[in-house]
């Protein structure tokens, strides 16, 4: 498998490469076509998650709940026999205590087990701060890896992680899954761990590009990514096991981040090794730029 | 072959001798005893503060009584006539602790005994770790549980800061143009300017030269722009900054105090971005009570203080002051709080504490003639919130803030001299402005999380800990074999350090987007030991020995290491910053799990792997 590996690795990384490129614009088509299905968080209104006796049916709280709302209802089955959860815009104006004694008719026993009214400003305003946040993310990590790399080494990473992030929010985008804050939180993480997928990789190229001077950049590739193909299996497959521990018994609350983290950890391996060191022959990366000595190794 | 064998012998004495160079005498993989010394003191000082979270914590009931509490046997008879069984009892000196297993038991125990307490007795409701006694004396607390795991009632409420700014510029309007009435200066038209801005607009530049004077000299922290025949004047932007934030302070004291009356003490009241206020009350099922307290209106006035000398009639009133002092007022105010714009404290020419305080054009006038015929007579200030009791009904709560002497006729700003030290002006101050009820403020958003679905996100939580640990170890154990347990003990250490870390951190709280940052983290912490036995192995390849190759292999790892932690670090940092609760949570798991992955990662694993194979000369062993 090592040597089948070995023998095709530069195959393997254009063809993945462009495999990657077809994704990033699939997932770019989605967003544009589908958009992003913004959660409660972003977009405010009220969400109502209810324990009612399991006897009841979707069709009986829409007619019951009616009354108060006409359409704008979205009722969704819960995790478990009896649960609903129930969503307004904010537009709608409905109060939670209304819709706990309209269902107190249906069932007799309403147990409220959890409630939340964001209103559409806090949504916006959440909106701005994590579009925010996130630029800020970006620009930090983008000064450190110019000062850590050299730019054409830097921009293979960039491109790796804007091709893990584009492609997570086009997976929310082609199932219309709920993106909520955790999702959010999710998709900083993936920032993180794409970045350190292809730093790893990154380094072993910077070191090789030193030692080995007088060897192609593509080949320094293909050794780098071959060098450290154990770890990069090794790290994800962890990653992935404790991710899917989340996803099989995270229950619902996490089963989104969980569904996030667990397409950013794939595509980040993969990204790592595929655009994330083709970028640089591209912009044809020489082992001239990594002489004399790097900054780093100096005293 | 041969010959490829011979230059890799070459090149790993060459590195021998370039170790032996740079290290001196110093023998290879070798680390003092003082070193060993930390790390054990470090592991078990964390691993011992991780422990209270094991039997984590209960929801009590705090009881201060005024006179002999009753007896523990009387108190759980009580609370089981209404079956409520608690699970602890207490009683020292005049307090008493209730402990139970459930918060329903506690809400249903707390009514029970709020109908047997007297006025004077103080009940508050809390969580109680539950670990051994001396835990707690040594300072060992529980992992703070946000709301998303423990259930509760959180709020966020938006204080108007624009609208009371438009209230305070509307008033200086009024004044302004009062002063024009006044100086006769015909032609002179003074009005609003964009949401708080004037306009003094006038043909005569003499007339509008003397306007503009006075509004300098009234209002120096404004700004004032000519253009041809109009003048504009701003308020600087320190100006604006400088209301918004005592806006804000004004708001979160006045919540504070007031859920510390609800008898939460484990409420959270903190300032979110430019003008929103994040209210967090754990533990609480009921947003209804809690909405009305925090929606209760307050009001301030000042009061004609009666002398003890004067003769009593049908209009006095009482009110007691902080100290529980009675003070008889004449029931009718003089003015009441909604003629307050502003309020600061400052220094007198003594270095006293001192309020400032600005009243609107009609308040002005009224204090104005009340003054004038009250020179040398007391004048109390008065704070009355108006609030929902338990039975939700209105109740009208009045408390006498302070009590001054008229030294002089008195206009649209006067000042309170005599409130004591600078930090006592300042409370009266918030008081004042709190009493003014500038700022409107809004709840904008609402979460309420059952208990049961808090206990459950626990439940799952952790469920998802240990099957991802556990697979992890098995895992690492399989693959690298010996090095794999180093690794799998600095694993397990790694996650007790980090669970100890976060009881310690004040203000770390654990929610459940923070327990998926620990499991995150148990997938990454393992990346630093892989990445390191790589490298080892590597040069083990390469024909060294065991020891050199530990040596070079985590010399070699270690900037890689620091690269990936770093940029890991940086976006936990721009969650942290983002400052949202379960988020916050999230970063800070992440972050801090960054933090003892590197310690048990790097430093642990070393200190392990030195002990066991550092001499290890052998070439070829299997890792």
């Amino acid at each position: 498998m090592k040597d089948l590996m070995k023998k095709n690795i530069r195959k393997i990384r254009y063809v993945t490469s462009f495999v990657s490129i077809a994704l990033m614009v699939i997932s770019v088509a989605f967003m544009a076509v589908r958009g992003i299905n913004l959660g409660l968080d972003f977009t405010g209104g009220l969400v109502t998650e209810v324990q009612l006796n399991s006897d009841v049916t979707n069709h009986q709280i829409r007619d019951q709940l009616s009354d108060i709302s006409g359409n704008l209802l979205t009722v969704t089955k819960g995790g478990e026999d009896g649960r609903w959860i129930l969503r307004y815009p904010t537009t709608s104006h409905v109060e939670s205590s209304q819709i706990e004694q309209q269902l107190h008719q249906l069932s007799p026993q309403v147990n409220v087990i959890s409630n939340s009214v964001v209103g559409a400003q806090v949504g916006q305003d959440l909106v701005d701060q994590g579009g925010l946040a996130m630029l800020v993310c970006m620009l930090c990590i983008l000064g450190y890896l110019c000062f850590r790399f050299e730019w054409r080494l830097a921009s293979g990473s960039l491109l790796a992680l804007l091709h893990d992030v584009v492609l997570v929010l086009g997976f929310f985008a082609a199932t219309q899954m709920e993106f909520n804050l955790t999702v959010f939180a999710a998709i900083l993480a993936i920032i993180g761990y794409s970045l350190n997928d292809s730093i790893i990789i990154a380094d072993r190229i910077r070191e090789l590009l030193v030692s080995k001077p007088n060897v192609s950049i593509e080949e320094n590739n293909d050794n780098a990514i071959i060098a450290t193909f154990s770890r990069t299996m090794v790290t994800s497959g962890t990653t992935l096991i404790t991710v899917g521990a989340l996803w099989l018994l995270g229950g619902e609350a996490l089963a989104a981040f969980a569904t996030a983290m667990f397409i950013g950890i794939l595509s980040g391996t993969w990204s790592s090794i595929s655009i994330g060191t083709v970028l640089p022959e591209w912009l044809k990366l020489e082992s001239k730029h990594y002489l004399p000595v790097p900054v780093d190794n100096a005293p | 072959m041969s010959k490829h064998s011979v230059q890799n012998k070459a090149a790993s004495s060459k590195a021998v001798r370039k170790s032996a160079n740079r290290k001196g005498a110093k023998r290879l993989n070798h680390y003092s005893a003082w070193k060993y010394l930390v790390l054990v003191v470090t592991v078990i000082l964390l691993a011992v503060s991780a422990i209270p979270t094991w039997y984590g914590d209960k929801p009590a009931i705090q009881i201060q009584y005024d006179q002999t509490p009753p007896t523990v046997e009387q108190t759980a008879q009580l609370l089981r006539s209404h079956d409520i069984e608690a699970s602890k009892i207490t009683t020292t000196d005049n307090q008493s602790v209730m402990v139970f297993d459930s918060e329903n038991d506690q809400s249903v125990a707390r009514k029970v005994l709020a109908e047997s307490l007297s006025k004077s007795d103080q009940i508050t409701f809390s969580y109680v770790s539950i670990a051994p006694d001396w835990m707690q004396k040594v300072g060992f607390e529980p992992i703070k549980l946000g709301l998303d795991l423990r259930g509760g009632v959180q709020f966020l409420l938006s204080v108007d800061v624009d609208q009371a700014f438009t209230e305070k510029r509307d008033s200086m309007i009024a004044e302004v143009q009062q002063y024009v009435r006044e100086q006769k200066l015909r032609g002179v038209v003074v009005k609003p300017s964009g949401s708080n801005g004037i306009q003094i607009q006038a043909n005569n530049p003499e007339r509008r030269a003397s306007v503009v004077n006075y509004v300098k000299k009234s209002y120096p922290s404004w700004q004032v722009k000519r253009s041809d025949n109009v003048s504009k004047v701003t308020p600087a932007p320190e100006e604006v900054q400088q209301f918004t934030t005592l806006t804000l302070q004004q708001n979160l004291k006045i919540m504070r105090d007031r859920i510390e009356e609800l008898g939460i003490t484990e409420g959270l009241v903190q300032r979110q971005g430019e003008h929103n206020i994040r209210i967090e009350l754990p533990g609480v099922q009921d947003p209804a009570q809690a909405k009305q307290v925090i929606g209760a209106t307050a009001s301030l006035a000042f009061h004609e203080a009666k002398s003890p000398s004067d003769a009593r009639t049908s209009r006095d009133f009482v009110v007691n002051d902080e100290n529980g002092n009675p003070v008889r007022l004449n029931k009718k105010p003089v003015i009441t709080g909604e003629h307050i714009v502003d309020a600061r404290a400052s220094r007198d020419e003594m270095g006293r504490g001192q309020v400032n305080i600005s009243l609107d054009h009609a308040g002005g006038k009224i204090m104005s003639d009340f003054s004038a015929k009250h020179i040398g007579k007391p004048m109390a200030t008065v704070y009355r919130e108006y609030q929902a009791n338990a039975k939700g009904e209105s109740e009208r709560h009045d408390k006498v803030i302070s009590v001054a002497t008229i030294q002089s006729q008195l206009g649209t700003q006067f000042r309170i001299t005599g409130s004591g030290s600078i930090e006592e002006s300042q409370q009266l101050a918030l008081l004042l402005r709190a009493g003014s009820l500038t700022a409107p403020v809004s709840i904008v958003e609402e979460r309420t999380i059952g208990a049961s679905l808090g206990a459950e996100n626990i439940t799952n939580g952790f469920a998802a800990l240990a099957l991802g640990m556990g697979l992890t170890l098995t895992f690492m154990a399989l693959w690298y074999r010996r090095l794999g347990w180093v690794a799998n003990v600095a694993l397990v250490s790694n996650m007790l350090c980090l669970l100890g870390l976060i009881a310690l951190v004040p203000g770390a709280v654990l929610t459940l987007p923070g327990i998926a940052g620990l499991v995150l983290t148990v997938g990454m912490a393992v990346d630093t030991n892989v990445l390191i036995f790589e490298r080892i192995k590597d040069k083990m390849a390469e024909g060294r020995s065991f020891a050199q190759s530990i040596d070079l292999g985590f010399d070699s790892a270690l900037s890689t290491i620091m690269d990936a932690n770093i940029t890991t670090m940086i976006t936990a940092v721009v969650l942290y910053s983002m400052g949202n609760g379960p988020i916050q949570g999230f970063a800070l798991t992440l972050g801090l799990g960054l933090l003892t992955s590197m310690f048990t990662g790097i430093f642990a694993s070393r200190a392990i792997i030195n002990l066991i194979w550092g001499q290890d000369a052998r070439r070829g062993v299997r890792v």
